[in-house]
């Protein structure tokens, strides 16, 4: 019977965790770890769950009594047994949480020499996206498949840079320089999100991160520094 | 137990009554608005007077008036004509003071909770009675900002006043419910628990609940300043609180007085637990609520002075232009959030602890059986002090902080959720074979258990560095704090409440509008919060007032059923208002329980006991025959004695 509700209630959630669409579409390589931590995670806690919700429904299903029966419980203290297998058995459980999340952490930091990077200054409430070679531009277009840094740091007050689909996020500090590692795996535009509260506008504090094959990015950013290059000389 | 010699050898009579304009002169609620007002004219003096000679323009600085004289001198005035201050104030200027009278101990009447009480029962309704009020107003709050929510765009406020909505809106949760809350229910309980007859210092005590009412009412009053409430969230991360509206100092202030408030009734049931225990009352045969309510008291000591720091510097920051936490002199942005956070992580458990206390009384006693692991059970409290400690910074996994910080506080955080589950799962197995009677506060700690073990297994997701960094200030997170805050603390509340309602009041609450209560509370809840871990990880971030509209569906559903939540609350202040005042007289003992409280009338006598018990066993021994957990043989010693010996 116990084992039964077990099943069950390890079925309903099994069946939330995939029929709803949880995660936002994958655009990045950052984001297969982090959905990969997701999905560990998300085993492990369906099988603890279940059983604690089993055991749950089968007491209050098996031991209720009728208000006027004065009788007392079995009198057990306890199981040293059963407590250390409680102990220990979580905590082998976390440790492998802890160790996959420590994997997947150090490859997302990860940096290439060679990586393109992006100074992002935040303010009150806009994103200035800023290129190698000079151009600022208010929406991010990143070229597919490469890596890329932001090197972010704010005029005013904290903001953080977030977009859903690359799974990153990162504060932007006044008087700091904070790093985050994008590597943009989708061609598409996707939102980029002020996650820190900073003021009054902060939910407006949103632009478009633009992912474009690598030729057209260079044809746009070639483009961009000419038109800049210009608008300074004349 | 030895008696203590009185050091003042003047003993003054009783006071009589006084009479005509001398009523304005004695404590109370005449005395207190002239007091109040003259404080705050000594707060303005200095001020301008202090600024007068300096030759600093303006003379007349705003955010200085408010914090001198607004917030902090008015409110000595108040508790001053209150009386909080009388005792202490006759001793320092050495007039008779009159130790052996107890007019200022015990409820006669209602007016009695109205005034400075030094008796812990009146202080324990004072405080459950207050911080119900501002979770009332909290929850009106929070109604609020689900109405603007309902539908993307702008609809009813403005986005100052929303941000306002949400920072008091927590904060009023925070700290003028779920943490006096609990103060409040263990202030009743503890001493009554221990054998004591009242507190270690019932003075100490009373101030302590006078200063949280000060609190509330300067969090709920920043609404009305120019520049509208603090906006910075209940965080008032730096630079935000820095620059934002002089309201941010209602916030710093205010939490420096709940903050006090929490610090000195630590204190007090620190002394009480480790002073005031009755004979053979060793640490091995507490109560568990007691035992949580020591680990708390231990958390408040040491963490809440680190909060008062943060919110102090803040406040220097705008007012006095010290730049702690400004970039361009020197200051140390992430300093406020590590400050911040070291007391506002172990504050999580400060919020929580007490709470497993009241729910492992309510399950032993409703599953007729011993607590499972009663040892272990008190150590996994202790185990969540030291590792609650060492957790902060997985607050801040995105904020920039050093980086190699990262990996050691998600194995701690991880790591906590070991003797956490012990508890939980310690809890289940006092479930089996038990015999269960599903009363109200059953109810409510079963709810409790099943919603904080989603509460907790969000936290696992949270505290895997990755999965945070995809989710933190997003509505996955608000869905984690309301499982693991309204799921978790305030069901434990509301299993106190309705577990020591007899005992409080001397009167029994329908069964059936509490169970009424505990369903509609339970589904609105879920409704509410559960949806949010999906729009969380989806891509809606927290704290805003406006979103996306592919969120448009789910936060109007998640609207509705929050109206719905707040409904449920309606039948609680029903039932509590019309069972207080015409409920079926309780008896000493409606559960049949072993605790000590519950071996004297309903409500208790006004110094508890009338014969100091004799503890003589565990107190959880039901099911095992001949088994007690204290001797009351009927032997009466004389209450002036008793007082005498305290």
């Amino acid at each position: 019977m116990l084992v039964a509700i077990g099943v069950v209630v390890s079925a309903i959630t099994t069946a939330i965790a995939l029929l709803v669409d949880w995660l936002p579409e994958q655009a990045s390589e950052q984001r297969a770890g982090i959905d990969f931590v997701f999905w560990l995670t998300t085993a492990i806690c369906i099988a603890i769950f279940a059983i604690v919700a089993a055991v749950t429904i089968y007491s209050v299903w098996k031991f209720r009594v009728r208000p006027d029966d004065d009788s007392d419980g079995l009198p057990i203290h306890g199981h040293t047994g059963i407590e250390i297998a409680w102990t220990a058995v979580p905590t082998v459980l976390v440790i492998i949480i802890g160790v996959a999340s420590g994997i997947v952490l150090a490859r997302n930091d990860r940096t290439s020499a060679d990586a393109l990077r992006v100074r992002v200054t935040a303010q009150q409430f806009a994103w200035t996206f800023q290129y190698p070679n000079g151009v600022s531009s208010g929406t991010l277009r990143l070229p597919l498949d490469r890596d890329v840094v932001l090197e972010l740091s704010a005029r005013d007050v904290i903001h953080s840079f977030w977009v859903p689909q690359f799974g990153q996020k990162q504060d932007a500090v006044p008087g700091e320089v904070t790093k985050l590692a994008i590597t943009p795996t989708k061609v598409g535009e996707y939102p980029v999100i002020c996650t820190e509260l900073c003021g009054l506008g902060h939910s407006l504090m949103r632009t478009q991160a633009v992912v474009m094959e690598a030729a057209k990015y260079d044809a746009w950013v070639r483009q961009a520094g000419e038109k800049a290059s210009e608008g300074a000389g004349s | 137990m030895t008696v203590v010699e009185h050091e003042h050898a003047v003993h003054a009579p009783p006071a009589s009554p006084p009479t005509g304009w001398r009523k304005l002169l004695a404590p109370g609620w005449l005395r207190a608005p002239w007091m109040t007002a003259l404080f705050f004219g000594i707060g303005v003096a200095l001020v301008l007077g202090i600024r007068a000679i300096a030759g600093w323009d303006p003379l007349w600085y705003w955010p200085v008036i408010l914090t001198v004289a607004f917030l902090t001198t008015a409110p000595i005035g108040f508790l001053a004509g209150i009386g909080a201050f009388d005792y202490w104030t006759r001793y320092a200027i050495g007039r008779p003071t009159r130790p052996e009278d107890h007019s200022g101990h015990g409820a006669f009447s209602w007016r009695d909770y109205f005034r400075v009480n030094t008796d812990h029962k009146v202080i324990g309704v004072q405080y459950v009675v207050t911080t119900i009020f501002f979770f009332l107003a909290g929850g009106l709050l929070a109604m609020l900002v689900r109405a603007e929510l309902a539908r993307p765009g702008t609809q009813f406020v403005d986005p100052q006043t929303y941000n306002g909505l949400f920072s008091v809106h927590a904060s009023l949760m925070i700290f003028l419910f779920v943490i006096p809350a609990f103060a409040g229910l263990a202030n009743f309980v503890v001493p009554l628990m221990l054998g004591a007859p009242d507190m270690a210092f019932p003075r100490l005590n009373a101030l302590s609940y006078w200063l949280l009412p000060i609190a509330g009412v300067m969090m709920l009053s920043s609404f009305l300043i120019p520049g509208g409430a603090f906006a910075a969230g209940w965080t008032g991360y730096a630079p935000l609180s820095v620059v934002g509206s002089d309201g941010n100092i209602f916030f710093q202030m205010g939490v420096q007085w709940a903050g006090a408030s929490s610090i000195m009734t630590a204190l007090n049931f620190l002394v009480t637990i480790i002073t005031m225990r009755a004979p053979g009352m060793t640490f091995w045969r507490m109560p568990l609520l007691v035992w949580a309510n020591f680990t708390t008291s231990l958390l408040v000591v040491i963490a809440t002075p680190f909060v008062a720091g943060s919110q102090f510097f803040a406040l220097f920051d705008r007012v006095l232009g010290t730049d702690f936490f400004g970039p361009d002199s020197g200051g140390y942005v992430l300093g406020y959030q590590h400050i911040f956070w070291f007391y506002s992580h172990p504050a999580v458990y400060i919020m929580m602890l007490p709470g497993f206390g009241i729910v492992s009384e309510v399950i032993s006693v409703m599953a007729r059986k011993p607590i499972f692991g009663y040892r272990l059970m008190a150590l996994s409290l202790m185990a969540i002090l030291f590792l609650g400690f060492s957790v902060w910074a997985h607050h801040m996994f995105v904020s920039g902080m050093a980086s190699w910080l990262r990996v050691p506080m998600m194995i701690t955080t991880l790591l906590i959720a070991v003797p956490t589950g012990i508890k939980v799962f310690s809890w289940l197995a006092t479930l089996w074979e038990g015999k269960l009677h599903f009363t109200t506060p059953m109810l409510f700690a079963l709810g409790f258990v099943s919603m904080f073990v989603i509460g907790g297994l969000s936290g696992i997701y949270l505290g895997a560095v990755p999965i945070d960094i995809h989710t933190s200030d997003t509505y996955f997170v608000v869905a984690h704090i309301h499982y693991v805050l309204l799921g978790g603390s305030l069901f434990t509340i509301f299993a106190g409440i309705y577990y020591w309602f007899p005992k409080m009041t001397g009167r029994m609450y329908d069964e059936r509008l509490g169970k009424l209560h505990f369903w509609c509370t339970f589904i609105g809840f879920n409704a509410t919060f559960f949806p949010m871990h999906v729009i969380g990880v989806q891509g809606m971030p927290r704290r805003v007032a406006d979103y996306a509209p592919e969120f448009a569906d789910w936060n109007f559903f998640i609207s509705i059923a929050s109206f719905g939540l707040g409904a449920s609350f309606m039948v609680f202040i029903y039932n509590m208002i019309v069972s207080w005042t015409r409920g079926p007289r309780a008896p000493g003992n409606p559960w049949r329980a072993l605790t000590l409280e519950w071996q004297v009338t309903s409500p208790p006598p006004i110094f508890n006991f009338d014969e100091i018990p004799q503890v003589v066993g565990n107190p959880y021994e039901y099911g095992v025959p001949g088994a007690r957990h204290a001797v009351l043989n009927g032997d009466r010693t004389p209450v002036d004695e008793r007082v005498a010996a305290h």
